[in-house]
């Protein structure tokens, strides 16, 4: 369980998270929504403890940090460093030893090759295989789906459902909804860096309905398509 | 096309700004280091001229980059794009043309200019994508992007290591092995991204003794040719040998430690400054290298701890 309580985070005057309060269950997917700027990612990065912040963030770990599997929207790699060793680095770091990387490498990726060469959802698929091969307890996958093929997007979609199988938590962010739909329990959604609404998935389908309906209006006619 | 130079400026300006230096220094302190460097070339060796070549030819080769190159074809029809990139090449050109005028070089200044008119016409990959093997498999990742990036650097090095048993200059030989080392503290000239040192179930003295002692490792592997070189044919000089690469190894630590004691953030001047200080008066990296390591846990327990 991860308790995060009256959370609150700012760059000078700008105020970016606002008395944030989730508990976030083991077994659990939780979905974060938001508009672009949201504080999607800055709220992910307070719970992995990358951005100082305000209130608390609890959990059964001592530190959090080391049992928590982070998926960035957009991952860095280095210049000349192969997707194998990419993984040999973060299963390093983490004191896991990967015998056949090979084997583990479920989205056929070209592991030899430069990951910073790597397409837009190669990377994220070889970003998201090495946090998998951390043996992490909780997951954070912002954008996991974003760039990625349909193909893998079934596989990340019934890895997501293999971890909670497997008592992991998991939080995601994405921008299709879909996807969400059919991955998580519940989902909060963001706006201007306060959680303002918690839906259970029973009522997915109205929050779709209402975030179309508040996201579109009457913004396309304004365009004036001819 | 004004418009690309004044943001090639602004860009520039940023990056010395970003770095610590008011732009304007760092103009009048780049064309003070270039004449001086320039004349010092030109009155200690005869081969000046040819590193003159090599120079312009690899800063302009980054100007030809294709997807850079296609970008710019995108924004500007035919003739203004190959405008734009020869006075883009003329710009970099410029002042190793003006020492060459000043020296009385005019064969020189020709074969630049023909370098700059066939680098405006020639775009190509700058970037090699064929995976360079390395020995640093097990503990990525300084060592392997860093040699991937300077292998051709090595069998100069190395060369030299040759070369001063063949003319019996064991001052050249020292140099070799000061040369290996040097590349190898370029490796920690740069911060990776938080992620990466996040990643880390360490304490913060723990992640340091890591990435030390892999420094040390790896750095050794690149310098023993060297150094089992020179102590086959200047065994007498072996306390020397064993002097400047310990030296070596304290000024990869240095630089290490001063990478991460402004984490993650890039080093600037201070930084750079104390560097020089120990390198003109080593004693001081008894003051030196304490601070940083002090330094260094603090900002790192931030992220690790």
């Amino acid at each position: 369980m991860i308790h995060i309580e009256k959370l609150y985070k700012s760059y000078g005057k700008l105020s970016v998270l606002k008395d944030i309060n989730i508990n976030l269950k083991k077994g659990h997917v939780y979905g974060i929504v938001g508009e672009n700027g949201a504080g999607k990612t800055t709220l992910f990065r307070c719970i992995a403890g990358l951005e100082k912040y305000e209130g608390s963030i609890n959990s059964q770990h001592k530190l959090l940090k080391q049992h928590l599997g982070l998926l960035l929207t957009n991952p860095f790699f280095f210049e000349k460093l192969t997707g194998k060793e990419y993984i040999k680095l973060l299963t390093n770091a983490r004191h896991k030893t990967v015998e056949d990387i090979e084997s583990k490498n479920i989205f056929n990726l070209p592991l030899n090759k430069y990951a910073s060469t790597y397409s837009t959802g190669m990377k994220k698929k070889l970003a998201l295989t090495a946090i998998l091969l951390q043996d992490n307890d909780c997951f954070i996958l912002d954008e996991p789906f974003n760039g990625v093929d349909i193909q893998s997007n079934i596989i990340i979609t019934e890895i997501i459902h293999k971890l909670k199988s497997l008592n992991k938590i998991v939080v995601i962010s994405s921008h299709i909804f879909s996807t969400l739909e059919d991955t998580c329990d519940t989902i909060h959604l963001l706006k201007n860096g306060s959680i303002t609404k918690t839906v259970v998935k029973a009522d997915f389908k109205t929050l779709e309905q209402e975030m179309k309906a508040f996201s579109i209006g009457s913004k396309i006619e304004t365009l004036n398509l001819k | 096309m004004l418009l690309h130079f004044n943001i090639q400026f602004k860009i520039l300006n940023r990056r010395f700004s970003d770095f610590g230096l008011p732009p304007i220094i760092a103009y009048l302190l780049l064309s003070i280091l270039f004449v001086t460097v320039s004349n010092a070339l030109f009155t200690k060796t005869e081969y000046a001229v040819y590193l003159y070549y090599f120079l312009v030819f690899s800063t302009l080769s980054k100007l030809s980059d294709r997807e850079r190159n296609d970008f710019l074809k995108l924004c500007y029809k035919g003739n203004v794009y190959f405008k734009l990139r020869l006075l883009e090449n003329l710009v970099i050109a410029l002042p190793f043309i003006g020492f060459l005028i000043y020296r009385l070089a005019f064969i020189p200044i020709l074969i630049i200019v023909a370098i700059v008119l066939i680098m405006t016409i020639i775009n190509f990959n700058t970037n090699v994508n064929y995976t360079i093997p390395t020995p640093f498999y097990k503990t990525p990742f300084e060592f392997i992007t860093g040699f991937r990036k300077t292998f051709f650097l090595f069998p100069i090095a190395y060369a030299l290591a040759f070369i001063s048993i063949a003319v019996d200059n064991f001052n050249l030989g020292i140099a070799s092995i000061i040369f290996v080392l040097l590349i190898c503290i370029s490796y920690y000239s740069k911060p990776e991204k938080d992620f990466y040192v996040w990643s880390f179930n360490l304490s913060a003295v723990a992640f340091l003794n890591t990435k030390i002692k892999t420094a040390i490792y790896h750095s050794s592997l690149l310098v023993l040719l060297p150094i089992i070189i020179l102590c086959c044919n200047f065994y007498h000089h072996f306390f020397v040998i064993l002097f400047f690469v310990i030296l070596g190894y304290i000024f990869i630590i240095t630089m290490l430690l001063a990478k991460y004691s402004i984490y993650p953030k890039s080093m600037h001047i201070p930084e750079g400054i104390m560097i020089v200080f120990c390198v003109f008066f080593p004693p001081l990296l008894i003051v030196i290298l304490p601070y940083f390591y002090k330094r260094a846990i603090k900002q790192l327990q931030l992220i690790l701890e």
